[in-house]
């Protein structure tokens, strides 16, 4: 790593805080518009510690100014206490550990081919502008960027579930739940696909891959036309300028002049982008999970929302806020490594 | 050779005003995918103004509230009655379909135009007067932006409280900053004009300035993105109702219909399209919706680009 | 056929365009940028061709070697080039294949902006590299053959005799021997510290800079026609000079045919053999240096040449704009703006014609109506 590679990471870690800081701060504001009541439940790990609201309140200052309260609730973030989910019965902070490699899971599966799906047909629609295969994935981009993905989860369930007893919703057949909460499976990550490898069981895995598939294609198939978009205008962005011109007057085939130039100077919107899809894929694609069962931190997420468990949401919400700027460092970083104008300038 | 001083009237063939209608008219009838938006567009618009036509509601009800047809939760297929079935409840889809546009209507256009309101006059101090306000604000606007925003509507919502209300307002909050930003963007981009100093040289006003030679100039990418993020905010309120969240149980709301159909999705034993029309009535309705509004959207911008371009 | 072909041009004949006709089909309107262009090229000489913006100049420079931007469709017209072996070729007629031999081997091409012109994602050592390997490939084997044996006997242990390994360190040799074809290159273009310059992306080098390793790349294959479209207009003065000193004593080195398009009439004193003035996609007038500015015969080039600002007297402006090419005026392109114009003008364009030895012009006031 050069060392204006080093210098940029350095400078944009210290950016980071500020964000993070402010992420907090826009949460604490949501909070703010509860009652004192209401946002005692913020500060127990246990249910029946709800009987002594007066002392929550008067312990952790919920009737103060809010610079005072946003210092208890902050030291009371750090310290993993974010508070007990009604609507869950567990503590939030656990709910959000244990929840998680689901959502992950998901993600780890839907966001590679979205992005490579969406980069490969927004090239291929640039470099064939105007002609039918051009039109056609637009098309199919438009089509794909309107559709509501609950309906589209709930269309494609229909068919495939409904009409052809294929992909059930859920992470697992009740058989293999049943398996994997018995002794005889060791669970490793979380990850019921990467577990079922580790456990040699294929059974398992097999049935994890199937019920990842429509959820994947559901968001794979909204995602995607996003990408596809952005790739195609960056790419024929690239393809009007002169040193492509250049390049094809030194003689070198298309191909080269395709592949190696213009793409590669195309992807650099389409690399935060990706990056900012998949940062959404991974804080909980709460419609997604919600259809199709998928026991994520957006299924709960959405239960806790219509329990109106105030607790539950805001963790979430913040959950979602920390990996977007995390994400958003790593996009920036790896912007960094492909464009030598943004370290060096 | 002589010089002649031409007077042109706007409506002249050959005014610049004329002559760039004259253009976008020309482009959309080239592109196929915006006369299909346009079309869809112009659909959506005639169903909910003639909505009271259509569909005439109840006397002295809401007339938002879908009218029931029994109390069965099983949903009954299109008849004479009821022309698209009924939902879960016996709620009539036909009239939820009409009433529906109207209120998709009513939700977007009202979170688009305050969001846009509130980002114009925000963003447009912040990029004409520069300086620290700016700064500040486009750090809010990143946090803002941090969160996706569908997490950060339902957050509000629940402090608000579920309700079609509560839904319109976090939303506005969700959306303002992507306007805030825009017009911050535009408004430096344009005050670094040289008509801008010359404006100022001659004495006008700043507000005169700001309303009559900057924002104007603005405006292109605005519509753009309004017309794109009509079909996102309807998109996002109906997976708020959806959520049940948003509009109560038996509202014209398409979002809310489609999630009472979801018992239904895998139909009766031996037919497992049984209850087809519950869910892809509603849905139908709000993909097309959504869909015309972002060919428009597109067509505005392939459009208005070239000419954003071309000054 | 060959011998029709080989018929076309003269035997000090380099390249010769005739009756280019070249148009862009946009959204508003048919565009006819080029319209009946006419040049001729000699082996060895630097032909200038001035004109504004919209003259048609650029868009004729890239059909030449066949990369008319989009929507430009070539309507008509052939191109007539002798290669460096001595074959005529049509350009207009290759096919893709053909053309990648040409482009940058046979005829290269430097550009106006020369940031623009370079690939921002890599460094310069790969991009003067991509044009060597693309046509010196062979040659550069060789050299690579050459060094071979010394380098593998310096290690003689079994592990270097491996067929992945033999590849990896042929592939090492090649970028060594590539690498100092580069340096030698870029000292041959005067830039100091070719070691720093080669490891550099474009946007660490200011212009000048940049232009030269343009320059570099166009000229790495020793092509037999160098297209100069408007290289030191983006360029400081003092820059200006060096690169238009560089570029004259490189073509003399080299050998090469030059066409230099610019719109600044001092540029073309300076570097030009011959000049051909373009105005609104035809080519008006053509003559040695000397006479276009001694007698310029044309009503524009003599417009040119007077609104040139010279100290001690007054502005003499062209009056009028230069034509919409979506709907040109009839005839004549230039007559709404021609103090001279009659009504012959409107009627028919006038061909380019030779009206005393080396001098052209396609004006009914010097031509009989032909």
């Amino acid at each position: 790593m050069d060392r204006g590679l080093r210098e940029y990471l350095a400078k944009r870690l210290l950016l980071i805080v500020p964000t993070l800081i402010g992420v907090t701060l826009l949460v604490f504001a949501v909070t703010q518009l509860f009652s004192p009541v209401e946002r005692a439940a913020l500060y127990i790990r246990d249910p029946r510690q709800i009987r002594f609201v007066n002392e929550i309140i008067s312990k952790y200052g919920l009737d103060q100014p809010f610079y005072i309260q946003y210092v208890s609730w902050i030291t009371q973030v750090l310290q993993g206490n974010l508070g007990w989910s009604q609507s869950i019965h567990q503590p939030v902070l656990e709910t959000l550990l244990s929840r998680f490699p689901a959502t992950a899971e998901l993600a780890i599966f839907a966001a590679p081919i979205t992005i490579f799906l969406g980069i490969y047909l927004g090239k291929l629609s640039a470099v064939k502008k105007d002609t039918f295969v051009d039109h056609a994935t637009r098309a199919l981009a438009v089509v794909g960027w309107s559709l509501p993905s609950f309906w589209l989860g709930i269309m494609l369930l229909a068919f495939f579930y409904g009409g052809l007893g294929m992909f059930s919703p859920g992470r697992l057949s009740p058989w293999a739940e049943v398996l994997v909460r018995s002794g005889s499976f060791k669970v490793y990550t979380g990850f019921y696909t990467v577990d079922a490898v580790l456990n040699l069981n294929g059974a398992v895995l097999l049935d994890a891959l199937s019920h990842l598939v429509l959820p994947v294609a559901t968001l794979t198939i909204i995602n995607m036309a996003l990408i596809m978009r952005v790739m195609r205008s960056s790419m024929l962005e690239q393809l009007g300028k002169t040193y492509i011109t250049a390049a094809r007057a030194r003689g070198l085939d298309e191909k080269t002049v395709i592949n190696k130039h213009a793409t590669k100077n195309a992807l650099i919107p389409v690399v935060t982008l990706s990056g900012l899809l998949t940062a959404g894929m991974l804080s909980g694609v709460v419609i997604t999970e919600t259809i199709f069962e998928f026991k994520g931190v957006g299924y709960f997420a959405a239960r806790a929302a219509t329990q109106l468990d105030v607790p539950a949401v805001l963790g979430f919400a913040l959950l979602a806020g920390i990996i977007f700027v995390i994400a958003n460092l790593i996009v920036d970083l790896l912007y960094a490594y492909i464009d030598p104008r943004i370290r060096l300038g | 050779m002589t010089h002649t001083v031409v007077n042109i009237k706007f409506w002249d063939k050959q005014s610049p005003r004329m002559k760039e209608l004259r253009f976008i008219l020309k482009r959309m009838k080239s592109s196929p995918l915006s006369i299909v938006g346009l079309a869809i567009v112009v659909f959506f618009t005639l169903v909910a103004l003639l909505a009271p036509v259509l569909a005439p509601p109840q006397p002295n009800r809401n007339p938002y509230m879908i009218p029931r047809y029994g109390y069965s939760p099983t949903p009954k297929p299109p008849n004479p009655v009821n022309l698209f079935g009924t939902t879960e409840g016996q709620y009539d889809l036909y009239y939820g379909m009409i009433w529906g546009t109207r209120a998709a209507y009513q939700i977007g256009v009202l979170v688009v135009a305050i969001s846009a309101l509130i980002g114009i006059i925000v963003g447009g101090l912040a990029g004409y007067y520069k300086g620290v306000f700016g700064e500040v604000l486009m750090r809010v606007t990143d946090i803002v932006l941090a969160f996706p925003g569908l997490i950060l509507a339902m957050a509000f919502v629940v402090a608000f409280g579920p309700g079609l209300n509560s839904i319109t307002v976090a939303l506005i909050l969700v959306w303002w900053p992507s306007y805030a930003r825009l017009v911050r963007g535009e408004f430096l981009r344009v005050t670094a004009e040289d008509f801008v100093e010359a404006a100022k040289a001659i004495g006008c006003s700043d507000l005169r300035v700001m309303v009559k030679h900057v924002f104007p100039n603005t405006i292109f990418p605005l519509v753009i993105m309004a017309s794109l993020d009509i079909g996102s905010v309807v998109l996002t309120a109906a997976a708020l109702s959806f959520l049940g969240l948003g509009a109560p149980e038996g509202y014209a709301d398409w979002g809310q219909l489609i999630s009472l159909s979801r018992n239904y999705i895998t139909g009766a034993p031996g037919n497992p399209f049984a209850y087809w029309f519950a869910y892809v009535i509603p849905g139908i309705f709000l993909f097309l919706f959504v869909l015309g509004w972002n060919l428009l959207g597109d067509a505005f911008r392939d459009i208005l680009d070239p000419m954003i371009r071309r000054r | 056929m060959k011998e029709d072909l080989e018929e076309t041009l003269l035997e000090n004949e380099q390249l010769k365009v005739e009756d280019l006709t070249v148009r862009f089909y946009t959204y508003e309107g048919i565009v006819k940028a080029v319209e009946k262009a006419k040049l001729s090229l000699r082996k060895g000489e630097t032909l200038g061709v001035v004109g504004e913006t919209g003259s048609g100049k650029s868009v004729t420079a890239l059909t030449i070697i066949a990369l008319t931007p989009t929507p430009g469709k070539v309507e008509g017209g052939n191109i007539y080039f002798r290669r460096g072996a001595g074959e005529v070729v049509d350009i207009l007629a290759l096919k893709e294949a053909a053309l990648l031999k040409i482009r940058g081997k046979e005829i290269s091409m430097i550009f106006q902006e020369p940031n623009a012109a370079l690939d921002p994602l890599y460094r310069v050592e790969e991009q003067v590299a991509e044009a060597i390997l693309a046509h010196r490939r062979a040659e550069m084997m060789q050299k690579v053959e050459a060094l071979k044996p010394k380098a593998l006997t310096n290690r003689s242990s079994l592990r270097y005799r491996l067929p992945v390994f033999k590849r990896f360190s042929q592939q090492k040799l090649l970028r060594r021997v590539v690498r100092e074809e580069i340096l030698s290159l870029l000292r041959t273009m005067e830039i100091p510290d070719p070691e720093r310059v080669v490891d550099a992306y474009p946007h660490e080098l200011s212009g000048g800079m940049q232009q030269r390793i343009v320059i570099a790349i166009a000229l790495a294959c020793s092509p037999v026609l160098l297209l100069a479209d408007e290289p030191t207009t983006n360029l400081d003065v003092t820059v200006q000079a060096q690169i238009l000193d560089l570029i004259l004593r490189l073509k003399k080195a080299f050998g090469s045919s030059v066409i230099y398009i610019t719109h600044d009439m001092g540029v073309i004193a300076e570097i030009s053999e011959r000049v051909a003035v373009m105005y609104a996609g035809s080519v008006v007038e053509v003559a040695p240096v000397v006479e276009i500015f001694k007698k310029p015969l044309h009503p524009y080039t003599q417009a040119l040449l007077e609104s040139i600002p010279r100290p001690g007297s007054p502005f003499k402006p062209l009056p009028g704009t230069v034509p919409s090419l979506v709907n040109p005026p009839s005839g004549c392109r230039f007559h709404p703006r021609c103090p001279f114009a009659m009504e012959k003008c409107k009627l028919e364009p006038p061909n380019l014609v030779e009206v005393s030895p080396e001098h052209q012009v396609a004006c009914y006031l010097h031509t009989a109506g032909e």
